[in-house]
């Protein structure tokens, strides 16, 4: 069981979040654009890294925002929470680079 | 239950150390890596092989599964590969001279809702077409074959009905492993254990071979068998992999006498339950949500899954956990395995099993065998390439297989 | 053919809680370990959002008479009166007694500026909890810290009792207002009453 740290509400209780996989993926500027390979990475493909990760939740059952995550996927521990808009403070393998703010 | 255990020697297979260099290398001591060892060696005569376990030898996800085993699955090709598979441990206890307790008590798939309904009996339809022994039973005839079902239709999730595979069943996990491991040593398979693949090496796009805690070692070919690490796995030899992996949960009452003679899944309620050969209540969760490499969960998706399995069967009520444990389950979108090439030539990837991974041990091994020593899949896995979710032709089976995910 | 409009409709009302008021009363636990809830019908309520810091929100903090509340936990105004709860960072829940004339206000205050204003008077019923075992019994199926250290009297959180998203109000001492939707009224009642029953009986030690 995780608590979680909400960054309007504060530490609750991970039943009250909800997942939301990877973040900072950009929805593709043009779709029509992209080949079928970068269509199927954009649909299928997401990070899956052992450590680090930035990733996203919701707190479903608070104030029902969206926020920004990194986590460590092997033991669990949350390093920062950030909102969105806000520069993510930890690097991780999946962001882009460190202090973007998608 | 009153079963007896068989006896085997203190060892069944041998510790060497690595060669310099193997015709191939199976990264992953698992069911998966020990099953395509088998066939590789069996089949296509490659001896010269080994697998490479970072840990002891399965003690990952085998050691952790629920051990059902079942075919009725809804589009072709994955009827094709479960229905191999099914074959396949029909005849194994015999052909690697191990009883493992495969015990063919048919596995039921309720239906709770006329959605549920709808889509079961499809799958009912399409499995008799693909020649694999489904049908579907009333709430009366579900009773009959599991006396302590609930099936009143008075409880949030009443019983309507289920999906009825008479061969499937359990077996016991751990022996599978074993008797596979000694046919495979018994071949001249390389068994190395606490050996962690670090690295590849690659000559161009072709991969010659493996960094290891233990050294450097040459392959002409290599597998990746790393189930809930088969992405770490990837990203260290150059590729993508479409997998997410997660926590998946199960738990263990202590020993009971007989009252469940068969298996009962519910995919709505995410929960499935077998009393194992020693007397054991063995019932899987759903997966933790999150992506996590941590073999454990969070207690209230137990709870969620307890919840339900009372409401089946009352008598529940009184048992005690004795044991819950997390694995690390590969997921793939489609809810369907990867058994494949790789865009890197000479390396071959196994993975995405999901929840379902023990039942498919044999048919992975045998059509990933094929794969790799034929460097072409085999007719049965050509379906579960990687460039499905390029081309769009998923199989879709999250009717069969989402218990879990 | 003659115009029949039924002008007072308040005599057809059914609060969703209607069909349990006797089990609630019944259930009523009395003593130094008591415990009783009862549904706090037909009150106002109607949902806000503004950004903070917007004209909007300044207009409507005005037109409430108490303000909105600025974060998690807040609640401006009174349990008496018109209270607004705090249910995300721009987003607020008026609740005030039943009749309370503000939502034409409220509208006109927004005026054409980007927010809302939403009538959700029949949205959510509210239950009372109180008494000294009151906080016990939420402690059972709410994983909020309920301590009061560190929710004391008029805080109020979104948060889950059970499996039903719910708000959750501090109005006094060993007093709690709960708000699930409607639908989810029947349930909560229904959890709370077997969650009270255990404090009938002495403590065991």
């Amino acid at each position: 069981m995780m608590l979680i740290e909400c960054p309007w509400c504060g530490p609750r209780n991970e039943t009250e979040y909800g997942y939301g996989g990877e973040a900072h993926v950009a929805y593709p500027a043009d779709p029509n654009a992209l080949t079928d390979n970068e269509w199927a990475k954009f649909l299928f493909y997401r990070k899956n890294p052992k450590g680090l990760f930035a990733e996203r939740w919701v707190h479903s059952a608070g104030c029902r925002r969206w926020f920004n995550a990194v986590r460590d996927t092997l033991t669990y521990e949350f390093k920062a929470v950030y909102k969105p808009g806000e520069p993510q403070p930890i690097a991780t393998t999946n962001a882009p680079a460190q202090g973007g703010t998608k | 239950m009153a079963d007896i255990l068989p006896e085997h020697p203190e060892f069944l297979w041998h510790n060497p150390d690595p060669k310099p260099s193997y015709d191939a290398i199976i990264v992953g001591g698992g069911g998966h890596g020990l099953a395509t060892a088998y066939y590789l060696a069996k089949n296509h005569g490659m001896t010269n092989i080994a697998v490479l376990e970072r840990g002891w030898l399965a003690g990952g996800n085998m050691a952790r599964n629920t051990t059902i085993i079942r075919s009725n699955y809804l589009w072709d090709e994955s009827a094709g590969m479960y229905e191999k598979s099914l074959k396949l441990w029909e005849q194994l206890p015999e052909e690697l001279e191990y009883d493992f307790l495969f015990s063919q008590r048919g596995v039921m798939n309720l239906a709770h809702t006329l959605g549920d309904v709808r889509e079961s009996m499809r799958r009912v339809g399409a499995n008799q077409l693909n020649g694999v022994d489904a049908e579907w039973i009333t709430p009366e005839q579900v009773k009959e074959l599991c006396p302590i079902i609930n099936i009143g239709d008075d409880i949030r999730y009443p019983v309507m009905g289920a999906t009825y595979q008479p061969r499937a069943g359990i077996a016991k996990h751990d022996h599978v492993a074993w008797a596979f491991a000694r046919k495979c040593d018994e071949m001249g398979v390389d068994i190395i254990q606490n050996c962690e693949v670090t690295g590849f090496i690659k000559d161009g796009n072709r991969v010659t071979g493996v960094k290891t805690n233990r050294g450097t070692i040459n392959a002409g070919k290599v597998a990746l068998c790393g189930a809930g690490h088969s992405s770490v796995l990837a990203e260290q030899a150059g590729f993508d992999l479409p997998i997410q992996s997660h926590p998946l949960q199960a738990l263990v009452s202590e020993l009971h006498e007989p009252v469940h003679p068969t298996v009962v899944m519910s995919n709505h309620v995410h929960v499935y339950v077998s009393q194992a050969h020693k007397g054991e209540l063995v019932m899987g969760a759903g997966i933790d949500t999150y992506n996590g490499y941590g073999q454990r969960g969070a207690f209230h998706v137990i709870e969620e899954q307890m919840a339900a399995a009372v409401e089946l069967f009352p008598i529940f009520g009184r048992a005690h956990v004795l044991r819950t444990w997390g694995g690390i389950v590969d997921t793939t979108m489609d809810a369907s395995p990867i058994v494949s090439k790789t865009p890197i030539d000479q390396l071959y990837v196994n993975c995405g099993w999901g929840t379902g991974g023990f039942k498919g041990t044999p048919g992975a091994g045998f059509t990933f065998a094929h794969t790799i020593a034929n460097d072409e899949p085999h007719e049965l896995n050509a379906g579960f390439s990687i460039e499905r979710f390029e081309t769009g032709h998923l199989i879709d089976e999250h009717g069969a297989a989402a218990v879990a995910h | 053919m003659a115009e029949q409009v039924l002008t007072d409709i308040s005599a057809l009302r059914t609060s969703p809680l209607a069909h349990m008021a006797f089990a609630l009363q019944q259930g009523a636990v009395a003593g130094e370990r008591g415990v009783s809830a009862r549904e706090l019908a037909f009150t106002t309520q109607i949902g806000l959002r503004a950004e903070p810091g917007s004209e909007a929100h300044a207009a409507l903090a005005a037109a409430t008479g108490v303000g909105l509340p600025a974060s998690v936990g807040e609640v401006a105004g009174n349990a008496e009166g018109t209270a607004v709860l705090w249910s995300g960072p721009d987003e607020f829940l008026v609740v005030a007694p039943e009749g309370t004339e503000l939502f034409d206000d409220l509208v006109a205050a927004l005026g054409q500026s980007a927010g809302q204003v939403v009538d959700l008077s029949a949205n959510r019923t509210v239950v009372e909890l109180s008494g000294p075992s009151a906080r016990l019994v939420l402690e059972k199926g709410c994983p909020a810290d309920l301590h009061p250290r560190s929710f004391g009297v008029g805080t109020a959180i979104a948060t889950v009792l059970g499996p039903v998203p719910v708000l959750l109000w501090k109005t006094a001492e060993d007093t709690f207002r709960l708000l699930p939707r409607a639908s989810f009224a029947d349930y909560t009642a229904r959890w709370l009453l077997d969650a009270m029953t255990e404090f009938a009986s002495p403590e065991v030690d």
